[in-house]
Parts: C-alpha cells; sequence; structure tokens
C-alpha cells in the first residue's frame, strides 16, 4: 500500500503544474482558516462615508484593495469569501461522496430491482441541464447557504453513484469476493472491507475535479441572487451588482473577486487532472 | 434492423424519463416550505385572490389528480398561467425562444469550428508548444466563471473602448420586421443594412463570452479522441504504408475521431437552449434564462415550472436525436 502511494505521489510531482496548484490550494486553505486574523476590517461593516474608494493604485493604504459599494473593505471581504467558498465546496462533496458512493455500491452490488430503481432517478436527474436543477431546488427551497449547498450536491450525486456503480460492478465479479462470500462474509462486510477500498481511487478523483466545478456553481448562484444572501461575502455574490460599478469605472468591485474565483477553480481542476494523471499511470505500470 | 430496434428501444426508454422528470418538476411546488400560496401571492393578498389561485391551480384536489391533470395539460401544450404577467406560460417562453436561439446557434456555431481545428492540430502535433497551449487554454476556459468573463468585456469593450453595446439585443429606437425572430436572418431577408450591423454589434460580447468556455471544452473533447483514434492500429497501417501524417489525419482518423464530438456539440446546443442563464443574465439579453431568473424573483411557480419542463423536454429530446446519430454512425453501440 506504502509503495503504491508512493508510486502515485512521484507520477504526481512529474507534473509541476498540478504540484503548483496544489500548493495554490493549499494556501487558499489557510487563507480559510486565518481570514478574518489577516485583516484589521469587518466584513460586513458598511461605511457610507467610504463607498467605492480605489485601493493601492491610488496610494489608498488602508483599503489596499479599495471598498464597494457600501464603503466595506474589498480585500477583508475576500478574505473572508475564501471561508464561504471552500467550506461550500468540501460540504458539498462531502454530502455527494456519502450518498453517491452508498447508492452507487448498493445499485451494484445488489443489482436487480433496487439497482433499476436507484438507475432510474439517477437518469431522470440527469435529464436536467445542471444549474438549471441547481437553481430551482433552491428556488422552492428558499434562500440560505444551507440550501444551495443542498442543491449544488443533488445535482451531483447521480453523476458519482453513476461512476460508484460501474466500478462495483467490475470489482464485484472478482474471484476474491466470492472466495469471501463461500468463507461466510456478510453482504454487507464485503462492501465496507473488499468493494469500497477498491472503488475509492477513482472517486477521490472525480471528486477533486467536481470540487473546483462546486466553487464556480456556488458562484454562480451568488451571482445570479438566488440562494445566497446578498450581503455575505460570497465572491459570487460579491459580483451580483458589479456590472452598475463597472459602468462607473470602478472596475476593483468587479475584478478581484472574479479573480479569486477563477484562481481557486483552476487550482482545484488542475490539481484534479494532476490526481487522474498520476492514478492512470499508475494504473497502466 | 438492428438500428430500428435500437430506436424503438431507445424512445421506450425516454418515456419513464419523461414522465420522472415531469413529477419533479410537478413537485417543485410542493417542497416550497410553508404554503405556496402565502408565497405566491404575499402576506396581504385577499382570500378572494387566494381561493381564485387555489381554484385555477387546482390546489385543494389530491396530489395525483392535480399531477395528472397537470401533466395531461401541458402535453397538449398549456403550460399554465403566469402569475406575474397573467399571459399563458408557453407563449412567453415561445417570444424568448428566439433570443435564446441566436445565441445558442452563435456561439455552439464558432465554438466548433474553432474547437475542432484547434484539438485535431494539437493532437497531430502532441507534446509540442501547440499542443501544450491548447491544453492551457482550454484549462483557462473551463476554469473561467463565465459571468465574469462576460463582465470583463463590458468593460473593455464597452466601457473603457466604447466599441460595443453594453447590453440587450437591439438599440432604442430600432424596430424590427419579425419574420424568424433571429435578428441577423430577419436583417438579410428584409435587406435591412443597418438592422444587421446594430443587431450584430449587441449579439458579439454574449456570443464571444459563451463560445469562449464551450470551446474550451470542444478543444479538450476533440483532441483526446483524436489522440485515441490515433492509436490505432488502422492509423499504423496507413502510416506504413507510407501516406502523409495529415492525409493520416484528415482522411482517416477525422471521421471517427468526431463521433464523440458530435455527441458533445449536441448536448451543449441542448444545453444552450434552455437558455445560457448566466450570460443572458450579464449581458441583459432577452431570451429564457433572463425570464427564469426574473420568475424565481417574482416567485412566479407556473412560469418556473413552465420554463423548466419546457428545457427538460428539448433536452431528452435533443438527447435522443444525439444517441440516434451516435448509433447511425457507430453501428457497434447498437447492442
Amino acid at each position: 500500500m506504502d509503495t503504491e502511494f508512493m508510486m502515485f505521489i512521484k507520477q504526481f510531482k512529474k507534473n509541476r503544474l498540478a504540484v503548483l496548484a496544489f500548493f495554490v490550494a493549499l494556501a487558499l486553505v489557510f487563507i480559510a482558516l486565518l481570514g478574518s486574523r489577516l485583516t484589521a476590517f469587518d466584513p460586513l461593516s458598511t461605511n457610507l462615508d467610504a463607498r467605492l474608494l480605489p485601493g493601492f493604485w491610488a496610494d489608498n493604504y488602508e483599503n489596499m484593495l479599495g471598498t464597494d459599494g457600501l464603503g466595506r473593505d474589498l480585500l477583508a471581504r475576500l478574505l473572508y469569501g475564501a471561508k464561504i467558498s471552500l467550506k461550500v465546496g468540501y460540504t458539498v462533496i462531502i454530502i455527494t461522496a456519502f450518498v453517491g458512493i452508498i447508492l452507487g455500491i448498493i445499485s451494484g452490488y445488489y443489482g436487480g430491482i433496487l439497482d433499476m430503481l436507484i438507475m432510474r432517478v439517477v437518469d431522470i436527474v440527469l435529464a436536467f441541464p445542471p444549474l438549471l436543477l441547481a437553481l430551482v431546488i433552491v428556488a422552492a427551497l428558499g434562500t440560505g447557504i444551507e440550501k444551495a449547498m443542498l442543491a449544488i450536491a443533488i445535482v451531483y450525486i447521480p453523476g458519482l453513484a453513476r461512476i460508484v456503480r460501474g466500478s462495483v460492478l467490475t470489482v464485484k465479479e472478482l474471484p476474491y469476493i466470492e472466495a469471501t462470500l463461500a468463507m461466510g462474509g456478510g453482504h454487507f462486510w464485503i462492501m465496507l472491507r473488499h468493494v469500497l477500498p477498491n472503488i475509492i481511487t477513482p472517486t477521490v478523483v472525480y471528486l477533486t475535479l467536481l470540487l473546483g466545478d462546486a466553487i464556480l456553481y456556488t458562484a454562480a448562484l451568488g451571482f445570479l441572487g438566488v440562494g445566497i444572501d446578498p450581503s455575505i461575502p460570497e465572491w459570487g455574490a460579491m459580483l451580483s451588482g458589479g456590472k452598475d460599478y463597472l459602468l462607473l469605472g470602478k472596475w476593483w468591485v468587479t475584478v478581484f473577486p472574479g479573480i479569486m474565483i477563477f484562481l481557486a477553480v483552476l487550482s482545484f481542476n488542475l490539481l484534479g487532472d494532476g490526481l487522474r494523471e498520476a492514478m492512470d499511470a499508475k494504473l497502466r505500470v | 434492423m438492428a438500428f430500428y430496434r435500437y430506436i424503438i428501444k431507445r424512445l421506450l426508454i425516454v418515456i419513464p424519463t419523461l414522465i420522472g422528470a415531469s413529477i419533479v418538476v410537478f413537485l417543485l411546488i410542493h417542497i416550497i416550505p410553508g404554503d405556496p400560496v402565502t408565497v405566491m401571492l404575499g402576506e396581504r393578498a385577499t382570500e378572494a385572490a387566494r381561493l381564485a389561485l387555489i381554484e385555477k391551480m387546482g390546489l385543494d384536489q389530491p396530489m395525483h389528480i392535480q399531477f395528472i391533470n397537470w401533466f395531461t395539460a401541458a402535453m397538449k401544450g398549456d403550460f399554465g398561467t403566469s402569475i406575474r404577467t397573467n399571459t399563458a406560460v408557453l407563449d412567453e417562453i415561445l417570444t424568448r425562444l428566439a433570443a435564446t436561439m441566436e445565441l445558442a446557434i452563435g456561439s455552439v456555431f464558432i465554438a466548433a469550428s474553432a474547437g475542432i481545428l484547434i484539438g485535431v492540430t494539437a493532437a497531430r502535433y502532441r507534446n509540442t508548444i501547440i499542443d501544450q497551449m491548447a491544453i492551457g487554454f482550454s484549462l483557462l476556459g473551463v476554469s473561467i466563471p463565465i459571468f465574469w468573463l462576460g463582465m470583463m468585456m463590458i468593460f473593455l469593450f464597452a466601457v473603457v473602448l466604447g466599441w460595443l453595446p453594453v447590453s440587450g439585443r437591439l438599440s432604442l429606437g430600432l424596430s424590427v420586421n419579425e419574420v424568424t425572430g433571429l435578428y441577423l436572418i430577419d436583417a438579410i431577408l428584409t435587406r435591412n443594412l443597418k438592422f444587421f450591423i446594430d443587431a450584430l454589434r449587441h449579439l458579439a460580447m454574449p456570443v464571444l463570452a459563451l463560445a469562449t468556455v464551450y470551446l474550451a471544452l470542444f478543444v479538450r473533447v476533440t483532441r483526446s479522441s483524436m489522440l485515441e483514434v490515433l492509436g490505432e492500429d488502422y492509423v499504423r497501417t496507413a502510416r506504413a504504408k507510407g501516406l502523409k501524417m495529415n492525409i493520416v489525419v484528415f482522411k482517416h482518423a477525422l471521421k471517427n475521431a468526431l463521433i464523440p464530438v458530435v455527441t458533445v456539440i449536441g448536448l451543449s446546443v441542448a444545453q444552450l437552449l434552455g437558455g445560457a442563464v448566466l450570460t443572458e443574465t450579464v449581458f441583459s439579453w432577452p431570451g429564457i434564462g433572463r425570464l427564469l431568473i426574473t420568475s424565481i424573483g417574482f416567485r412566479d411557480y407556473p412560469m418556473i415550472q413552465g420554463i423548466v419542463l419546457f428545457v427538460v423536454l428539448v433536452f431528452i429530446v435533443i438527447n435522443l436525436v444525439v444517441d440516434l446519430i451516435y448509433a447511425y454512425l457507430d453501428p457497434r453501440i447498437r447492442y
């Protein structure tokens, strides 16, 4: 197991861009953890006397990145936003993983009518364009970041369940499963101890790729003003009124949150790609 | 014969999906926390208005009866009435369909033609600087938030340079003789150059923003599909008998490599016909996506249901068509 893991790391390190992405992602995690301590400003407190101030490029070293339309410090909001985006990202992934893996294993392992039922539901959910489905779920459930997370997870679960099911179908036919059954191993034990470890690698890689996507979707919901309260310093929500400020030439209100989303999504996508390549290379050996 | 059997089999799978998706859309109104009538009409609605809405939507009937009534009406083209505008939901959708189609067709056309070209070139010159640039570009394209890209384009081309209009489909004061609803085609049909240029200027930014994102996707798919095909035995045979690489790529490999690309293009069109919600919002484009966001804002649930049902229908039908084309192109998948 150890040597296999080391080989994986070795393969991964060959992709320099992915390693760089790993460190960017790590930096984002640090910002998310420390965010509020890195700035003296409160991301929520408004100051109508300091609206739309430019930042360091206009020699304003107090609000380094300027202030937004309500006089809130942009840097403070961006730092705080890292926490929100990452929290949404990993919560969505955890919900998706938990439900998707269970459904996929049950479907693939037991087969029959249970499999058919689960896969039909999966087909139905996949018949909706993803963003549209997330939007209408949030529209029905009402505003709240938890509801947005749930909506995005619902969009992802079918895809994961299908992938897990596929892997389970291959693993299930392997001789050692039959051997365990013959020795009197229970189904639950087999699923937990023998099937799950064998499908975990492709699942983790898939989930890493979803992480970037989940952050992008959250930002999209925030931008559309659906599901996320606009006062919350979520990166996408910070962009929602941004067009009006652009037309006034106050570009910083829009430019910086966008860069943050872009960086976060890009680094997680690169990371996911790197992991997948490393895994593929390992499989080929 | 096998092909006809496949068509029938594929059609039979569509029916449960369609009914299932309709149930999901129908249930939408019933998972609203609290009383849907209050949510739709607001706290201060009169008792008479409440009763009228309950009567009209049949909310006092058992759930399965409500569903059957709603579903059969929808299949006959009656998607209900909008609470906000009091007009037929389907009419509202259809008046915006042309705007959405214009975006979808324009962006997919640009993205597909450029994407296939770049993807094939990248695969042909694998591991060279061209390939790496194509990969890098497509990675940027799938990671960039399209709404932000749109805003940055507005800032550059409309605010700073002043070349293009900020939003909408036409300048104020210009009117159209609508024939198809697709303004560029209408302009050609009515031979109105001024109108054509104005519509084109408005279309440019939203189409380019959308095309960038889809271009990235198409480059990725084309490249990996082409690489796979180039590894096939028949490609090696063709090369071994002395054919030039370009001939092998364009005459032998391309046709087979394009099969998955066609699928992705088809699905993209399907997705875009449901309204490019984000792009339409950024550019205030009067399409279906914009209508959906407005309706969500007004809690106009019949309209939301109608739009979602319409989009899902389009999505399912296009999926079906793509699958059939796929089966036609590649006989191996008619299992």
